[in-house]
């Protein structure tokens, strides 16, 4: 949506008019959409080689699930105190990739960041996919995944409520609300574009899927009207939501007394973590999109810059929280905590502190060089680091934090067992299995709102303009 | 196979309607607003404009009121806060059990439930208000419907008959229209 149709939402008329990038002249409105509902189409050998090789991944994930909910949590690494270990880990990672969606749709585009347009379907597709797969770990965690239900409110016989003032129940709220919202968000935007495909759609079956996706979108007026009233507000709600929920997600640890946990940092320190690792996801997904669909004259290299100039933004953030947690440990009264961070960045799991270390902080310095930015091999491989970093970020804190707590008589060494790789990689495809049939069935672009920078044609050439 | 799914889809699908009218169909943007001007000067107040993306020039002429869906998210949402914290003390009330000889009713860890409930009720009053204002999902088309309206070309529909369909066909085509049809 244009800066002026943000306005319009607002006042009803339009009444700023920002400077943004054209598309180039050779692009219409029919190229435009030929060009992005090519993707939906009957997918090639490559697609399906991809598609197979996940599903085998997936597969031997499902396998290790079977045995990890048969045979109960023994068969995970926990050993007491670490608790809290690859599950919890996978949990914090996937709801932090689900944060960038919601930031590039919703945050960018209050602050009315044009580049957003060519780039939010995509990440927002990401944030759908990474609740759903984060959704499955703190079940699989409470040992117990039939009775999930029991964390929801509900009423019942014996008046049983959820403690309210548990983080964890926070967490309940602030996930399921997240979901609920990234999805509606997702499903809403696509509206006009899936009419779009549906007017093209040949098979029956994929007409079918369209017209009940798109509610009969026609286009008028009265719908534009409303589509763009109501697309403001989510935005406008979906942003305070992307702070709040990684916030919550960082209480789980923060209102703990461990060492390494109980800080006033941690909710920036997670939001910023979080919004890093998603952008670097969607710069993997990008990359490979707009290679694989011949889609670089939608999604430009200065797009893919600009999310790179995000990378370093919050890579420096994030860089800056790890110096100042290990300032806080020497600075502050606690020997345990100062004991923690000597032992997390020497002791038995350094060689994890230093890929963390290596990752988010070093190898991201590379982009404040401009030619490394636009380099699209070199952008993939430091976006593929960033996110071992960044899943190394919660392997740290989490086990670090339990296996050396403050009596020694507890400390261990937690080693992850077979069950919980395999679930690990297989919540990779559980996320890739979703992507890779969303780019083949729905516009992986939003072609209304890249409509938007198209010329439109005028027959007086006075009166030509843009939105 | 495929039978089942055309059959579903004129169940499900949205059916067109018996119109009376004149469908323009337009190009060039500043056409289809003088269009729209001339016709909302000479009486016609009830148009639709069907275009693949809105034109503000457009949506000037045509001179529409800000979406009211705002009120509607608005109601939504304090609803939601409302309900989230009357759930959280209603909880602790109805089954006390004093824990650390900490407050029942402790304010400070209540405002997060309250806060993700008014977003979520917002968000989902802001979904129905939208789908119900803007008349969706559309279960009987209210006007004809072609589909180069999601690609490239504008449509004004215009709901007359006899005479007047006429005039308007004439004043469409003056105008830049590639096609006027009239549905009687």
């Amino acid at each position: 949506m244009s800066a002026a149709t943000v306005e319009e939402a607002v006042h009803g008329v339009a009444e700023v008019q920002v400077a943004e990038e054209p598309m180039p002249s050779y692009v219409t409105q029919k190229s435009l959409n030929d060009d992005i509902l090519k993707m939906i189409s009957i997918p090639g050998k490559i697609w399906w080689a991809i598609f197979l090789l996940d599903l085998a991944v997936l597969a031997t994930g499902l396998i290790a699930l079977r045995n990890q909910i048969v045979l109960g949590l023994g068969v995970s690494g926990y050993t007491r105190p670490v608790m809290w270990a690859a599950y919890i880990t996978n949990f914090v990672f996937w709801v932090g990739i689900a944060h960038c969606g919601t930031l590039v749709s919703a945050v960018l585009f209050l602050f009315r960041s044009h580049f957003r347009r060519a780039v939010y379907r995509v990440a927002e597709a990401m944030t759908v996919f990474g609740v759903l797969t984060a959704g499955i770990f703190p079940l699989l965690h409470t040992g117990r995944p039939w009775f999930g239900y029991w964390l929801i409110a509900y009423p019942n016989q014996r008046q049983l409520w959820p403690n309210f003032r548990s983080p964890l129940e926070w967490d309940v709220f602030a996930v399921t609300t997240y979901l609920t919202i990234s999805s509606i968000f997702f499903l809403v935007g696509l509206i006009p574009d899936v009419a779009a495909a549906r007017d093209r759609a040949r098979h029956p079956a994929m007409k079918l899927l369209y017209t009940l996706v798109s509610f009969g979108w026609q286009g008028t007026n009265t719908n534009w009207k409303h589509f763009y009233g109501a697309y403001l507000f989510f935005a406008a709600m979906a942003t305070p939501l992307v702070f709040s929920v990684h916030s919550v997600v960082s209480w789980d640890f923060a209102m703990a007394q461990n060492p390494g946990w109980h800080s006033t940092l941690f909710a920036p320190y997670f939001v910023a973590g979080a919004i890093f690792s998603g952008v670097a996801l969607v710069i993997n997904l990008l990359i490979i999109i707009r290679k694989g669909f011949n889609l670089k004259h939608i999604v430009t290299i200065d797009h893919m810059e600009k999310l790179a100039k995000l990378v370093l933004l919050t890579s420096t953030m994030v860089g800056y929280s790890y110096l100042t947690e290990f300032f806080m440990a020497w600075y502050g009264p606690s020997k345990f905590e100062r004991d923690l961070f000597w032992w997390r960045a020497t002791g038995h799991y350094w060689w994890a502190f230093w890929i963390m270390f290596t990752c988010n902080v070093i190898i991201p310095l590379s982009l404040w060089f401009k030619p490394v930015r636009r380099n699209m091999t070199v952008l993939f491989i430091i976006a593929l680091f960033v996110n071992v970093g960044m899943w190394f970020e919660r392997f740290v804190i989490i086990i670090t934090s339990l296996a050396r707590s403050f009596n020694p008589s507890t400390w261990v060494y937690y080693k992850m067992s077979w069950t919980e790789a395999a679930i690990t990689a297989g919540a990779f495809a559980w996320f890739g299995m979703f992507f890779l049939i969303f780019v083949r069935v729905l516009p992986a672009f939003s072609i209304a709102e890249i409509k938007e920078t198209v010329q439109f044609p005028y027959r007086d050439p006075k009166k030509k303009g843009r939105h | 196979m495929n039978a089942l799914f055309e059959f579903l889809l004129k169940l499900l699908g949205p059916r067109p309607g018996k119109y009376q009218g004149v469908m323009g169909v337009f190009y060039y943007v500043d056409d289809a607003t003088g269009a729209v001007q001339a016709l909302r000067q000479s009486g016609h107040r009830h148009l639709a404009v069907i275009s693949p993306v809105p034109h503000h020039e457009i949506e000037h002429a045509m001179e529409q009121g800000p979406s009211i869906v705002r009120w509607v998210t608005f109601i939504g949402g304090v609803l939601g806060a409302t309900g989230g914290m009357a759930l959280c003390v209603y909880s602790v009330l109805s089954y006390p059990l004093v824990t650390g000889g900490k407050e029942l009713v402790s304010i400070p860890p209540f405002i997060i439930p309250t806060y993700e409930s008014m977003i979520l009720v917002g968000g989902l009053a802001n979904l129905i208000g939208m789908l119900a204002l803007a008349r969706l999902p559309h279960i009987k088309m209210k006007a004809p419907y072609d589909p180069r309206f999601t690609e490239d070309r504008i449509g004004i529909w215009v709901p007359c008959k006899g005479d007047d369909a006429k005039r308007v066909e004439a004043m469409l085509k003056g105008h830049g229209a590639e096609e006027a049809v009239v549905h009687a």
